[in-house]
């Protein structure tokens, strides 16, 4: 008993086991986390060396050179890059996407293990820094405060970041931006100097000042008491009556020659929210957990904290992560329901009969729920890939339901008892339905085999709709028969209300039927005429794409709702005048762009425990960066990008400003950014390649629709400098140690000890007050003590010059480099890379540097020539599948015809709304391959099993062609209907899966229309040829028999 | 005694089972899976990719008074669609143990 057969006679365990997969589906559905991309390990590691006191070229030749040609010999590296700079080493290994991290770091330490021993002795150990995922942080709060301001960083401390550390998930909360406070003690130097006193020798009474000591116990009768000293200061006030010496027999005390300051350090990141200072909070999660789980617990608590806090201080969210999850997945959950309800409207238009819609719709949430279950079972989470996987999926599932309902319901038509019809119905189509799911396997098992980014991107898709479409396979066998045979009725009585409906449809149905039969019989005896008007065709449709209509691009830019923008004034610029330049910005945005809703920027220096901000973003005292983060995008009409670009206009009138970057998306993730390209100038003279890449900077700033133009090497930071002449050191007595300490400890000042307060510990740092470190004569008239007790000035031991540092040297792929990267906005990738080579042409480039273009275009190369293959690979398997199928390399060959039909219609879509060809676009061509050439599984197939019952060819490419219109245009549309909604969405994200859609629809529709003709035609072509040749073969051996016979 | 051979498709099992079982007759010999044509217009049932229907084929010894009745209500129930081709033949049973 075959399949369909059991399964119609056992109706119950038919259901049954059907009910328990539903349920087994909606209990991992309840379980599955909610999150925007699949589980993506990184592919960068970091190895950081420190080695104090050495120049940016020392450290090139002696830390980086020889880390990096060690490291060079780990396996799957992709690429290798360096910054040297003063004291600091950074070595970026890139490597393919989708390896295991930790076997990779193993190795890299084994390498470094090897290469230590030749490191300069005063190298630090290379420190391993693996990126992740993780560390992009969940949720991002502002806190401004007026008059709490000082006391901030406590506050949030203790009432923000502790509670919040306490959620599940939460990995770690750090504040940046808030002032901590820290107890200055100003000297007066012109004082110190009539008293004879140093500074060091005021951190040392003050050192001595404050201290608790124990002084051991004491026995009082019959009790033993410890005896203590608590000297240690209860208020930095206590600090101005410290006894600092005497002077001519009167005592000195510390405020005779200081200034007690009780408030922040000096040099800080300052943070703005919407123009009040403040500080942020950045919540980062635990390595796996779930983000949006971790950000409702984060919002659910946020008022709650807010009641402790002091009026005056006031939390906003920044940047949340899983607003654009959530509405990202809402929206993509809004077009399954939408394409679930086209694809309904479609079944019973063509069925006319609720029954059968019922069951052939049955079949969906059957399939997609099976899903959640593999979904469940491998981790996997609810996120843009799996969730339009589902998308896509609809409208396939229903397919192989319909062509078996379709055929029973004629079975019945004709006669047949439901039963049978059933049984019999199912027969004759289960091969031809095993062989087309087997050709969409054949599409999509194979993506979850792509190296790459893609790869990660694209296996969750190619196993979400291997498994939905063998699940629906399973259905149709099964489910679906024995559903018809319970439920169909031979005749079933139609209302009146319903005929009125139904009954014109129905009419048109069956003249399109006819037409359409008219059209095949009309074409198959028009075989060129078809065939050459079809190639024209195919031909023309091409010519957008050749003639560059069409342009191309990675992944496509998404409008997430922020936008990044960082700008420099010339480098050594004072905090002061950057944050003005920075508020600035802040109130002429703020009234030009209404769509803002928030802004952040930070000015300033991050401190150097900030290892996050000192690593991964640029600061600096002339450096200010900004987030700005939009509204909704359904309450504006600009997108971001155009607000991109409207800003980036407004930053270019700033005469201060010299070098900006403003990009939509902000580095949130990974993807969805605007793309960049990259000139990449390799050369190792300084000069040289200096004035290379500022003539490529110059041509590629002019070109349309870049913007953003930067040149990666820094400029040359001019800072002072003193020589000290060593021969007046010697006479003096002195060395380069001592004056070098003298002048640290007053102009960045000295920790002489900590203030405590409440289990709190504060520096006390004592220096020169701000007024008298201001100018080179200042540090020319700083005293230097020698072992005497002689103080001589520093201009008496050598010269204040300013000076320039040479920059950080960057290399990739062991060569000095510098990027010129710009970011496309306006233009299409190929057209930039086009404008840019024609640019690089122009440019006198001398023979020991070399250019190349990088950045988006060199990713978008790698990901189309992964996908190229795959393309390949996916339309070999296709044939192979149809191939075995039908015993023949004929049919097949004749079915494949309609993939370069679907091709037209893919270029024609892209290029009428104005799309470009990207990855998304590739990946949908694939799929395209898969269901176009289901299309003519169908009918071919049909037509073989008219012509095994007797038929003539003509007639069985007619009749055949008539009966399988109705099954072949449903499930097409039910393919196109079903995408629609993710094409003509406008939801956040939707920029991701549009072009997939529009590609799928435009080529499936082009190719369904042509294929209807083309394919009967061609059948016709080599089925006559080879009946013809048939008997040609017939004919030769009834001669040579009857020659055999006349020789006998 | 006769024999009744009643060769009808597959699907009918049931309702030609349950014509015997009316008439009591309890006995009978069968094949599940049996291929055919018909003389005249008769669908074929070769079982195969073109063909998928079968047959199934029963042989029964009844009483002679039996064989009225139920080819009446097999007639019955093949004239209830053209397509039922139940088709049923009637042989003298010499002997049997």
């Amino acid at each position: 008993m075959s399949l369909y057969e059991s399964s119609v006679r056992k109706p119950v365990m038919t259901s049954i086991i059907f009910i328990a997969v539903v349920i087994l589906g909606l209990f991992s559905y309840n379980k599955l986390p909610i999150d925007l991309l699949p589980k993506i390990e990184t592919n960068t590691i970091m190895v950081m060396t420190t080695y104090d006191g050495a120049s940016a070229s020392d450290v090139e030749t002696n830390v980086t050179r020889p880390l990096e040609s060690s490291l060079n010999t780990v396996s799957n590296l992709k690429n290798i890059k360096s910054t040297s700079k003063e004291n600091r080493s950074i070595i970026t290994m890139e490597f393919d996407y989708g390896l295991d991290l930790n076997v990779v770091t193993n190795d890299i330490r084994n390498k470094l293990d090897l290469v230590k021993s030749y490191m300069p002795s005063g190298a630090g150990n290379p420190i391993i820094f693996k990126l992740s995922t993780d560390m992009i942080p969940v949720i991002m709060l502002s806190a401004t405060a007026n008059q709490s301001l000082p006391a901030l960083y406590k506050i949030l401390d203790t009432k923000v970041s502790n509670p919040l550390a306490r959620i599940n998930g939460v990995g770690s909360v750090s504040i940046s931006g808030a002032p901590q406070r820290e107890i200055q003690v100003y000297v007066d130097p012109i004082k110190l100097e009539a008293y004879h006193m140093t500074v060091e020798a005021l951190a040392q009474y003050i050192r001595m000042e404050n201290l608790n000591t124990p002084a051991g116990s004491m026995d009082v009768g019959s009790d033993t008491y410890a005896l203590r000293v608590e000297g240690q200061f209860k208020d930095p006030s206590e600090m101005n009556k410290i006894v600092v010496g005497n002077y001519n027999g009167k005592t000195v005390f510390l405020s005779d020659v200081a200034v007690i300051s009780d408030k922040h350090e000096e040099r800080m990141q300052e943070s703005f929210t919407n123009g009040v200072q403040g500080a942020s909070i950045i919540v980062q999660k635990q390595s796996g957990a779930n983000t949006v789980q971790i950000a409702r617990d984060v919002k659910k608590m946020l008022p709650e904290i807010q009641k402790s806090l002091p009026t005056d201080v006031k939390l906003t969210i920044i940047n949340d992560t899983s607003d654009n999850i959530i509405r990202t997945i809402d929206s993509l959950a809004e077009t399954v329901i939408y394409a679930l309800l086209f694809v309904m409207i479609v079944v019973l238009f063509f069925l006319g009969r609720w029954r059968a819609t019922v069951i052939i719709i049955l079949t969906i949430p059957i399939s997609l729920i099976a899903a959640f279950i593999y979904l469940a079972l491998t981790g996997g989470t609810l996120n843009i890939i799996s969730l339009s996987s589902l998308s896509l999926a609809i409208g396939l599932v229903v397919d192989d339901a319909i062509v078996v309902l379709e055929n029973i319901t004629t079975h019945i038509e004709r006669g047949s008892r439901p039963k049978t019809a059933a049984v019999n119905g199912t027969n004759e189509v289960g091969l031809s339905i095993i062989a087309s799911t087997l050709t969409i396997i054949a599409v999509f098992l194979p993506l979850t085999m792509v190296p790459g980014m893609a790869g990660v991107m694209f296996s969750q898709l190619g196993w979400m709709v291997t498994i939905i479409i063998t699940v629906s396979m399973i259905c149709a066998l099964t489910l679906t028969p024995m559903l018809a045979s319970q439920l169909l009725r031979l005749d079933p009585k139609r209302s009146k209300g319903f005929n009125t409906v139904y009954g014109p449809i129905e009419r048109l149905l069956d003249k399109l039927d006819e037409k359409y039969a008219q059209l095949v019989n009309w074409a198959v005896r028009h075989k060129w005429i078809v065939i050459i008007s079809a190639s024209l065709f195919f031909i023309t449709s091409i010519i957008p794409l050749a003639v560059g209509w069409v342009g191309t691009e990675n992944f496509p830019a998404q409008d997430s709702g922020f936008v990044s923008a960082v700008v420099e004034l010339p480098v050594g610029t004072r905090m002061e005048i950057t944050k003005d330049v920075c508020q600035k910005l802040y109130t002429d945005w703020k009234k030009k762009y209404p769509e803002i809703d928030i802004i952040n920027f930070s000015v300033g220096q991050a401190s150097s425990k900030n290892i996050f901000g000192s690593l991964f973003s640029k600061n600096s005292s002339n450096v200010g960066t900004f987030t700005l983060r939009l509204v909704n995008l359904k309450m504006r009409t600009r997108s971001a990008f155009a607000i991109t670009d409207s800003i980036r206009n407004d930053i270019k009138v700033i005469p201060e400003i010299r070098k900006s970057t403003v990009t939509a998306g902000g580095g949130m993730s990974m993807m969805g950014g605007q793309s960049t390209l990259d000139v990449e100038i390799y050369g190792y003279d300084f000069a040289q390649t200096d004035k290379v890449a500022a003539e490529i900077s110059k041509r590629v700033s002019k070109i349309h629709g870049l913007a953003n133009t930067t040149v990666s090497r820094e400029e040359y930071t001019p800072e002072y400098q003193v020589d000290f002449d060593r021969e007046k050191l010697a006479l003096n007595g002195l060395n380069i140690a001592t004056a070098s300490n003298y002048l640290n400890n007053r102009i960045n000042g000295i920790t002489a000890s900590l203030y405590r307060e409440d289990g709190e510990e504060y520096s006390i740092v004592v220096g020169y007050a701000p007024k008298y470190r201001q100018s080179i004569e200042d540090v020319e008239n700083i005293m230097i003590y020698n072992n005497q007790g002689q103080a001589i000035r520093v201009k008496d031991l050598g010269t204040v010059v300013e000076r320039y540092t040479p920059p950080t040297i960057e290399r990739k792929n062991r060569q000095r480099i510098i990027t010129v990267s710009s970011t496309v906005s306006g233009t299409t990738l190929d057209k930039a890379v086009n404008d840019i080579k024609a640019e690089l042409k122009k440019v006198d480039i001398p023979s020991d540097i070399t250019t190349t273009i990088a950045g988006s275009f060199k990713d978008q190369q790698e990901s189309f020539g992964d996908l190229g293959a795959l393309l390949m690979i996916i339309i070999l398997l296709v044939f192979v599948v149809m191939a075995s199928q039908f015993e023949s390399v004929t049919y097949p060959f004749i079915i494949m015809f309609s993939i370069p039909f679907g091709i037209s219609g893919v270029v024609l879509a892209l290029w009428l709304t104005g799309s470009t060809f990207n990855v998304m676009t590739f990946v949908g061509v694939i799929m395209l391959v898969g269901i176009v050439v289901k299309n003519g599984i169908v009918m071919v197939d049909y037509i073989n099993l008219n012509r095994e019952r007797g038929n003539g060819i003509i007639r069985a490419v007619v009749t055949g062609g008539k009966s399988r219109l109705r099954p072949v245009l449903m499930t097409s549309l039910t393919a196109i209907l079903g995408m629609l909604p993710l094409a003509m969405s406008h939801g956040q994200g939707a920029e991701m899966w549009k072009p997939m859609a529009v590609t799928v629809i435009g080529g499936l529709t082009v190719s369904t229309m042509l294929t209807l003709i083309v394919v009967p035609t061609i059948y016709t072509l080599f089925a006559a040829s080879g009946v013809k040749r048939q008997h040609k073969k017939q004919k030769r051996q009834a001669i040579e028999k009857a020659m055999s016979i006349e020789n006998k | 005694m006769k024999s009744i051979f009643i060769s009808f498709d597959q699907a009918y099992y049931d309702q030609v089972q349950a014509i015997l079982s009316i008439n009591h007759v309890r006995g009978f010999s069968g094949w599940e899976s049996v291929i055919g044509r018909g003389s005249v217009t008769g669908e074929p049932h070769f079982g195969t990719h073109a063909w998928p229907a079968l047959n199934t084929a029963i042989i029964t010894i009844v009483t002679d008074e039996k064989v009225k009745p139920i080819l009446e209500e097999l007639r019955e129930l093949n004239a209830t669609s053209e397509r039922m081709g139940i088709r049923a033949f009637v042989w003298n049973i010499e002997d049997g143990m």
